[in-house]
């Protein structure tokens, strides 16, 4: 027992500890638990998919606190363009926070008010939606001031329109997609000179029966009080890699995510898609879903106001994973106003009232997860497998993990399997489908058998149920004679009652 | 089994049957009551032999209680409802024969529905056509037989049947509709009640 041999103990010791250490400051309490919605529509524990990671409000840095800020957009290479509305300019950092340069605070043409939302095309330049100045300040790459985009004046904008640009996005032909606060026809379609092209991708008003019906009785004067019915007003926008326009609508209870394909047409919802929590978890009110961002995978993450929480869904619309919430820690928010993701799935949340911006990282879980749902959205449904049997592994209540086993043994002509996994996922069309190539595959195999069966049972009921049947009625014929009256006697039975 | 001779017959030659049905003492209560509780099994045992991809229900959502209520509150309703509008416009059915008859009007039901509901086991959702043309034929089966009973106990002709029907269905639901604001009248009061023994309790 020497010293050598303490020392070794010792380090031993130390290294155990640090083993068990370790994980615990990793996965350290989370403010919000992991959940997600069975196929149920019950919501049930889950593993959580991002976890917080910091934040950064600007507080003893070179740029100065952060006021009110509204928008965040993450550039090709990793920047980050902040609009800090309260301060009236755009920030550009770094991913990790470093200041590289300042828009718009500079006295001139270039002096920002407010701007709500900023935009930055592939070659560098600078859109910003200038809110109060009501116009589209541009700026070129080195930050200096480039030119304006005024309010656009047409005919077809109305008499009482309003110009209130707050969320823009330049598309690759240099139109300018705008939305405008109080707008309901849609984002304004402006070309790089000014002139308004048309409303783009507008929210129709659905059809109401109380309405049809107040519509039918009210009087003229009557029906010149009822407010009319607008369509609902777009939140924001967001541009993915393809150049598909996602955007996200206030109020409403169905398809407030929708994906625009270039006539302005949702391509994302077929029927009535529901979008962030159910009424068992959440509050009594309808979310209020302010941003949207999508990655490379197609993976859409909302944010809602009222929950302060994330939403992703993958590009089928499967739900993936929820975080975030109300509250003062970390991890926590309490005015949601923009999020968005730099190249390696970090996301970036903007948090309006604390005037900061709050990072999520991918826990290994959601890693899997992601890694799995984009196999599975490709349709490469053997290769996901594996993956989603680990899915599961970890947490056996992810419905989605069920259903693209199932999917994978369809593939794989284990038909069987198949109906066992999509009878797990409850998913009723896809086990009837594999419940028939079950069915043709038992024909195939035990033909003999059932052409025997077939040929039996005809037999047995040819020869033996009729002599059977004969039995059966001389044998109630004879008890239940009595009881019989022939239908002749009815007539005479009657008036016997009634007299 | 008398009762199983009946149900044959009320199957193959209805019009007879309910002919024979007014005939004294062939209309018996054990019958109907016989009748019911087989039309409540075969609807049990139909949910439990649905096949997998036809199944509308979670298994916890089913509720003997509840279906069985579903079986009696309807035909109950129709009997006396139907009695009752019958009666006031010159039916000659009396009560029991309404009663019976109507439980003898669920045989279709009862034989058929659990052969129909097998066959969910062996056709794909493809193939709900077929399946959903037998259930079609059972409803329409149970329906005739319903008309028929109100044709032959009360002696209408077609016109006045189907005014019989309407005017039944009208009774049925304005019968629910009373018993729906009693029970909530009678709930509040017993609370009161309750409430009040509550009170005087906590104040002595």
């Amino acid at each position: 027992m020497g010293y050598a041999f303490t020392r070794a103990y010792r380090l031993f010791i130390a290294a155990l500890c640090l083993a068990v250490l370790m994980p615990v400051a990793v996965y350290a309490d989370s403010p919000y638990e992991g959940y997600i919605y069975n196929n149920l529509e019950d919501d049930v524990h889950s593993i959580n998919g991002y976890l917080y990671l910091d934040s950064w409000d600007g507080f003893g840095t070179e740029a100065g606190p952060l006021n009110a800020p509204e928008d965040i957009f993450v550039a090709a290479n990793d920047h980050l363009y902040i609009a800090d509305s309260g301060n009236n300019r755009i920030l550009l950092l770094d991913d990790e926070f470093e200041l590289i340069r300042i828009f718009g605070d500079a006295e001139g043409p270039g002096k920002l008010n407010t701007p709500k939302g900023v935009f930055v095309s592939e070659d560098g330049t600078v859109y910003v939606a200038d809110t109060n100045n009501k116009r589209i300040a541009v700026f070129n790459a080195d930050g200096s001031f480039a030119r304006e985009i005024p309010e656009p004046k047409s005919t077809l904008l109305g008499d009482n329109f309003v110009y209130s640009p707050s969320k823009l996005i330049v598309d690759k032909r240099g139109y300018l997609f705008v939305v405008s606060n109080g707008t309901t026809n849609g984002l304004l379609q402006i070309s790089q000179n000014g002139e308004f092209e048309s409303f783009f991708g507008g929210n129709r008003v659905s059809f109401n029966w109380t309405r049809l019906l107040l519509r039918w009785f009210a009087s003229e004067e009557q029906r010149a009080q009822i407010v009319a019915e607008r369509p609902l007003e777009i939140s924001n926008l967001y541009q993915d890699s393809e150049g598909f326009i996602y955007t996200t609508t206030l109020g409403g209870e169905y398809n407030q995510v929708k994906r625009l394909s270039p006539v302005g047409v949702d391509t994302l919802n077929h029927g009535n898609v529901w979008y962030g929590d159910y009424y068992v978890s959440g509050p009594f009110s309808l979310p209020a879903f302010v941003d949207v961002t999508v990655d490379r995978n197609g993976l859409i993450t909302i944010i809602d106001q009222n929950t302060n929480k994330a939403f992703q869904y993958n590009k089928l619309g499967y739900l993936l994973f929820i975080f975030g919430g109300t509250g003062e820690q970390n991890g926590l928010m309490k005015t949601v106003s923009a999020i968005d993701q730099t190249s390696d799935g970090t996301m970036y949340i903007v948090d309006n009232s604390r005037g900061r911006i709050d990072r999520f990282r991918t826990t290994p879980f959601g890693d899997l997860v992601h890694q799995a749902s984009a196999l599975y959205v490709e349709g490469r449904y053997e290769e996901a497998e594996e993956l989603w049997r680990e899915v599961l592994r970890y947490n056996s209540n992810y419905d989605m993990a069920y259903h693209a086993i199932g999917k994978a043994m369809y593939k794989a002509e284990r038909y069987e399997e198949a109906m066992q996994y999509f009878k797990l996922a409850r998913s009723r069309a896809d086990y009837s489908q594999a419940f028939k190539e079950y069915r043709k595959e038992l024909m195939r195999e035990h033909f003999e058998w059932i052409l025997v069966g077939i040929v039996v049972l005809f037999l047995l009921i040819r020869y033996l149920l009729p002599p059977f049947i004969r039995k059966l009625r001389a044998w109630f014929g004879a008890s239940g004679a009595k009881a019989q009256l022939p239908a002749g006697n009815q007539a005479a039975v009657k008036e016997g009652e009634a007299g | 089994m008398n009762t199983l001779r009946m149900m044959g017959k009320v199957l193959r030659h209805p019009n007879e049957f309910y002919y024979d049905l007014q005939a004294p003492g062939a209309a018996r209560w054990s019958h109907a009551i016989l009748l019911i509780f087989l039309a409540f099994a075969a609807r049990m045992l139909s949910i439990l032999v649905t096949g997998y991809a036809f199944e509308t229900w979670e298994p916890y959502e089913i509720s003997f209680l509840f279906e069985f209520v579903w079986i009696v509150v309807p035909w109950m309703s129709w009997s006396i409802s139907n009695w009752a509008v019958s009666t006031i416009l010159d039916g000659e059915g009396k009560f029991k024969e309404i009663v019976v008859g109507s439980a003898y009007a669920l045989v279709p039901y009862i034989v058929l529905i659990v052969p129909v509901t097998l066959l969910t086991n062996v056709l794909s959702l493809d193939e709900a056509s077929t399946y959903r043309l037998f259930m079609t034929i059972i409803q329409l089966w149970v329906v005739l037989l319903f008309l028929i009973k109100v044709r032959v106990l009360h002696d209408f002709e077609i016109g006045k049947v189907i005014w019989i029907t309407i005017l039944t269905l009208v009774g049925m639901f304005i019968m629910w509709f009373v018993c729906f604001i009693l029970y909530g009248l009678i709930d509040e009061f017993v609370n009161f009640i309750i409430n009040l023994f509550k009170e005087i309790n906590f104040r002595t």
